[in-house]
């Protein structure tokens, strides 16, 4: 009996095999592809961390987190020199969704809209502050700079401002993220699952 | 389908520079118009990138790749015309809208710094293949799992790409409707996605039985295919990007 691992087991316990490793690089293919896809059907959202999020559900918050800093370096290094400066916003995602996850947030799609909405938030907040220093608070985005411009010319703040045109993008963008990658989890074999489980009586994401 | 990335296969002495000497210089000059605070040095970097994505042979394609973020560009100007929070001085009035001058000033500070950012990567990206990046890092230092993680994702995305091609015509073929409103494109999406994910996530598990089986968690010293490559220009350059960055933090303290 294993019991030494069961009782150090922890949110953040994490199984570093080979299979982990290999988890890296199809997570950040997932959200490639889930950007491609956004693209191609023309939706005025990202998707691009469905990948990143699902690889936080399947093998917990460390995991996640090294997916989406790893996403972003990748990123830079051969497509969009700008996704360096949202390596933070990344791993912050990765990390709220596996730690969601293990916290049982991952149990019916009621709980699973609550960890989309925890997400967007921490998205939010960890990427506010370097859109306004990047770009003077906006994001790019049609909805969420309009939104912007008119808050900002009624003397809103601009932090504020800045704020919430990241927020209505992400709310939408990040709960639906999250629903997709649970939706794709619920549907993955048990065989693949298992070999990522840590033992009797510790954290499981499928009770 | 073709492979990730910017890279463009041409013969130049942008090219034949090692790469790692090209990530430094990449990283150094995107970084000096933020340290050194100043739009004048902005441009003059700017400057230096266009010439050297001439002489790389990859000036078209370069401006052509950062002609596709013209339209937010574009927006930046507008939006920071008009809600900058330092404007008073009033510049174009556009019907109800008025663009102040500290705010267009505002707007393309953020560009030059955008698009000298932008310049520098491309230096780097445009004449480098990402194989080849990954490959010196991991002989420079970098652990060859971590080499192994960065080098798959280039691999994977092209063949995920291209399944999804047949999995849309598949979906396509039992009726499913890709294009009309924004709902019934959402409501496309998974069913591409979903059999894409899942096989991926199957095959992962043969990927890291094939590995082991290779002897990818052997511990000992792992060796490399490839010679380590030389440039007699490689500490030149280096060491000229690293003193670019050491002026500019001196033109910004000096002011």
């Amino acid at each position: 009996m294993a019991t030494g691992t069961q009782s150090g087991a922890s949110i953040w316990t994490t199984r570093w095999t080979t299979l982990t490793l290999v988890l890296f690089p199809v997570g950040i293919a997932i959200n490639f592809v889930g950007k491609y896809v956004a693209q191609a059907l023309k939706l005025p959202l990202w998707l691009d961390s469905i990948g990143t999020v699902l690889a936080a559900f399947i093998a917990g918050p460390l995991v996640g987190a090294l997916t989406g800093a790893i996403n972003n370096i990748i990123y830079g290094l051969t497509v969009d020199p700008v996704s360096f400066w949202y390596f933070i916003t990344s791993v912050g995602i990765g990390l709220v969704a596996g730690v969601m996850a293990r916290l049982g947030f991952i149990r019916s799609t009621a709980r699973a809209i609550i960890a989309g909405v925890v997400v967007a938030l921490v998205a939010t907040v960890v990427s506010f502050p370097i859109n306004i220093y990047l770009w003077g608070g906006q994001t790019g985005n049609v909805w969420g700079d309009a939104l912007f411009t008119a808050l900002t010319l009624r003397g809103v703040p601009l932090w504020l401002a800045s704020f919430l045109d990241e927020l209505v993008v992400d709310l939408l963008d990040k709960v639906l993220t999250v629903l997709i990658a649970f939706g794709l989890f619920k549907a993955l074999p048990r065989r693949l699952l298992s070999q990522f489980e840590l033992g009797e009586g510790e954290f499981r994401p499928t009770a | 389908m073709r492979p990730v990335g910017l890279y463009v296969e041409r013969r130049s002495s942008l090219h034949a520079l090692d790469p790692i000497s090209k990530l430094v210089y990449a990283v150094c000059l995107a970084l000096v118009p933020f340290v050194a605070g100043d739009l004048r040095v902005a441009f003059v970097v700017i400057v230096g990138n266009v010439v050297l994505l001439a002489i790389g042979r990859v000036l078209r394609e370069g401006l052509l790749a950062l002609a596709g973020v013209g339209f937010f560009l574009a927006t930046l100007f507008v939006v920071q015309g008009m809600v900058y929070p330092g404007n008073v001085t009033p510049l174009v009035r556009i019907g109800p809208l008025v663009l102040y001058s500290e705010g267009l000033a505002y707007a393309l500070w953020l560009t030059a710094r955008f698009v000298n950012l932008t310049l520098s990567a491309f230096v780097l990206l445009f004449t480098t293949r990402p194989a080849d990046l990954v490959d010196e890092l991991v002989q420079a230092g970098l652990p060859p799992r971590a080499g192994y993680v960065l080098l798959s994702v280039l691999q994977i995305i092209p063949s995920m790409a291209a399944r999804i091609a047949v999995i849309q015509d598949a979906q396509r073929s039992r009726g499913m409707e890709t294009e009309g409103p924004v709902w019934v494109r959402v409501r496309a999406f998974l069913p591409v996605l979903g059999p894409l994910v899942i096989s991926s996530l199957v095959a992962m598990q043969e990927r890291a039985l094939a590995l082991e089986v290779r002897g990818f968690g052997a511990l000992g010293p792992h060796t490399s295919y490839r010679l380590p490559w030389r440039h007699r220009l490689a500490w030149p350059v280096r060491l000229a990007a690293i003193s670019a960055l050491l002026m500019a933090l001196v033109w910004r303290l000096a002011r």
